[in-house]
């Protein structure tokens, strides 16, 4: 019994931490053995050598206990000295049957001293973890809060650029479409309205100017063949000239005929020579008339022969020119309904361009709503929140008002009460917006602009 | 075209149902919770209504049934655009007076085809 009691003194712990059983229960096992198989001597040497072992246990378990009982509870040191020598002071007197009702006492009401310690320690510390949950659910609900208020004020900020650019897209696509309108409208008084009026009318006219030149062209070839017949006729001038020549000098060899024999009929024949001698005179001139007739048409010939290749040489530029125009007319007038082809291209092109502009914004609108929905459902986890907070708040205040005495162990009354006060209190979004009343400007809380050179 | 009066209080779902309506035309008045529609519906004429559900002030049901016991709004149609999906809310709603219930989020197109289809 006395051991008993010394053994309660030193630490309750002590017999629920058996670990000096195994060794000994080993030592005696191994003892055992060896008495069984050893001689005598052998037996009784390993008998003393265990019960020395035994002794040196102990006295380490001694050692061992005290220590422990340091460790884990530091706040109990001085008491558990001061217990230390009463138990010393007792340990003479323990044999006494007066004296250990008292120490039975004492060591109980140590034993309720102690637990009721660590309940307090364990109240604060759940306390403590109350108050901390409520700061993290309060500094929650605020981030919850400017959140959801940041990412409105994005979404309306997107929502409204998605409004412009289709707004935008709109007045585009109408225009193009107007331009369109533009090329392909109808005349005003002979005037054409639009690029596609303006290439038929240019069509027209350059076409009709070509006809004409080829028409000139036409002219020219045909005079050139009146020039041939002319030329033609003038050779036969020429012909009809040889003969006026022969008969000149056929005339002229009669005239000398006439002469001679003029000559020799004597003076009846002086009146017939004269004759003679005129006849000769006429085809003399007449010869004379009829060079001067064939160089005045030789000068004719030249002419309408350089006419004639002047003619050519202009019906057949005329030809090739108009040709040439023609062809360049139809080239300008491809080229420009090509152009107004690519024009209604185009702008079909931006009408389709602006109905997926549309579809896209479509599907922005569609998408920018997850804003509203992940805000409800932000929302809806503050409301469970709030009751977890408030239920913690009341169970504190239960906590508290249990042991009254646990409020002097806080540390700063005031200050615990005043933070216990203020969890308390319910958030509302007022109070939140007041708190944050700047939520379109979240930068302006940090601590810099958000770009900053140095 | 007609007058709508979108109820909601987020602004991006107000903007986005008045610029899905303005873009064929529709002139909208937009309200921030039951109280302020109910406010604005008096003393206007409006053509439709389009209401969230979950409000602060007066949610969407509250504002239907005061909605329907004013008699300009006895036969005008009212939707409800909301993420509430459940079957027993929807009830609430027709039996509250509602004319239809779209869940969010809406297809543009979708809720014009509605609009088109209730205002006849």
């Amino acid at each position: 019994m006395n051991t008993l009691s010394s053994l309660r003194l030193l630490h309750l712990d002590a017999f629920r931490s058996p670990w000096w059983l195994p060794p000994v229960l080993g030592l005696v096992c191994a003892w055992i053995w060896v008495a069984i198989f050893a001689p005598f001597w052998t037996a009784f040497g390993s008998g003393g050598l265990f019960g020395l072992c035994i002794i040196a246990l102990l006295a380490l378990g001694r050692k061992k206990f005290a220590k422990s009982a340091v460790l884990v509870e530091e706040q109990d040191v001085q008491q558990a000295d001061i217990v230390q020598q009463e138990i010393e002071a007792l340990m003479p007197l323990a044999t006494s049957a007066e004296i250990l009702p008292q120490v039975d006492e004492m060591v109980q009401s140590m034993a309720s001293e102690h637990q009721k310690r660590r309940l307090e320690e364990l109240l604060l510390h759940w306390v403590n973890v109350s108050q901390q949950y409520s700061d993290a659910a309060l500094s929650m609900r605020k981030q919850i809060h400017t959140v959801t208020q940041q990412t409105e004020h994005a979404a309306t900020t997107i929502a409204n650029s998605f409004q412009a650019i289709i707004n935008k897209a709109t007045v585009q696509a109408r225009q193009a479409m107007e331009l369109l309108e533009g090329t392909q409208g109808a005349m005003t008084e002979g005037v054409p309205q639009s690029l596609k009026d303006f290439i038929r009318v240019s069509d027209e006219r350059l076409t009709k100017m070509a006809d004409e030149v080829v028409r000139v062209a036409d002219l020219s070839v045909r005079m050139v063949r009146e020039l041939d017949a002319v030329q033609k006729r003038a050779q036969a001038i020429d012909g009809f000239l040889l003969d006026v020549d022969k008969l000149a000098d056929q005339t002229s060899l009669l005239a000398l005929n006439a002469d001679i024999e003029a000559a020799r009929v004597g003076e009846q024949g002086r009146g017939f020579s004269v004759v003679a001698k005129e006849v000769r005179r006429l085809s003399k001139r007449s010869h004379e008339f009829s060079d001067s007739i064939r160089s005045h048409l030789e000068g004719v010939r030249t002419g309408l022969n350089k006419t004639y290749g002047d003619m050519r040489t202009l019906s057949a530029a005329d030809v090739d020119h108009a040709t040439g125009i023609k062809n360049e007319v139809l080239q300008l007038t491809q080229s420009l309904e090509g152009k107004n082809r690519e024009v209604a291209d185009t702008v079909s092109s931006i009408n389709a361009i602006s109905k997926e502009i549309a579809q896209d914004v479509q599907n922005v609108v569609i998408s920018l709503q997850f804003h509203d929905i992940t805000s409800q459902k932000l929302n809806g986890m503050l409301e469970p929140m709030d009751e977890l907070r408030n239920m913690l708040f009341q169970l504190m205040q239960e906590t508290l008002a249990f042991d009254k005495s646990l409020l002097k162990r806080l540390p700063g009354d005031d200050r615990w009460l005043a933070r216990l006060h203020a969890v308390s209190q319910p958030v509302t979004d007022a109070a939140e917006a007041h708190q944050d009343s700047h939520p379109q400007a979240p930068r302006k809380k940090g601590t810099g602009p958000a770009v900053e050179l140095f | 075209m007609a007058t709508i009066m979108t109820v909601d209080d987020t602004a991006t779902m107000r903007q986005m149902v008045s610029f899905t309506l303005h873009s064929v035309g529709h002139e909208v008045v937009q309200a921030s919770d039951g109280q302020e529609a109910l406010a604005l519906a008096q003393g206007r004429k409006l053509d439709m209504v389009i209401a969230d559900v979950n409000m602060p002030n007066m949610d969407g049901i509250t504002l239907v049934k005061s909605l329907r016991a004013l008699p300009e709004y006895k036969f005008i149609p009212i939707l409800l655009l909301t993420t509430e999906s459940q079957d027993a809310k929807r009830q609430e709603g027709k039996s509250a007076g509602a004319t239809g219930w779209i869940v969010k989020p809406f297809n543009p197109e979708q809720l014009l085809n509605v609009v088109r289809k209730v205002l006849g």
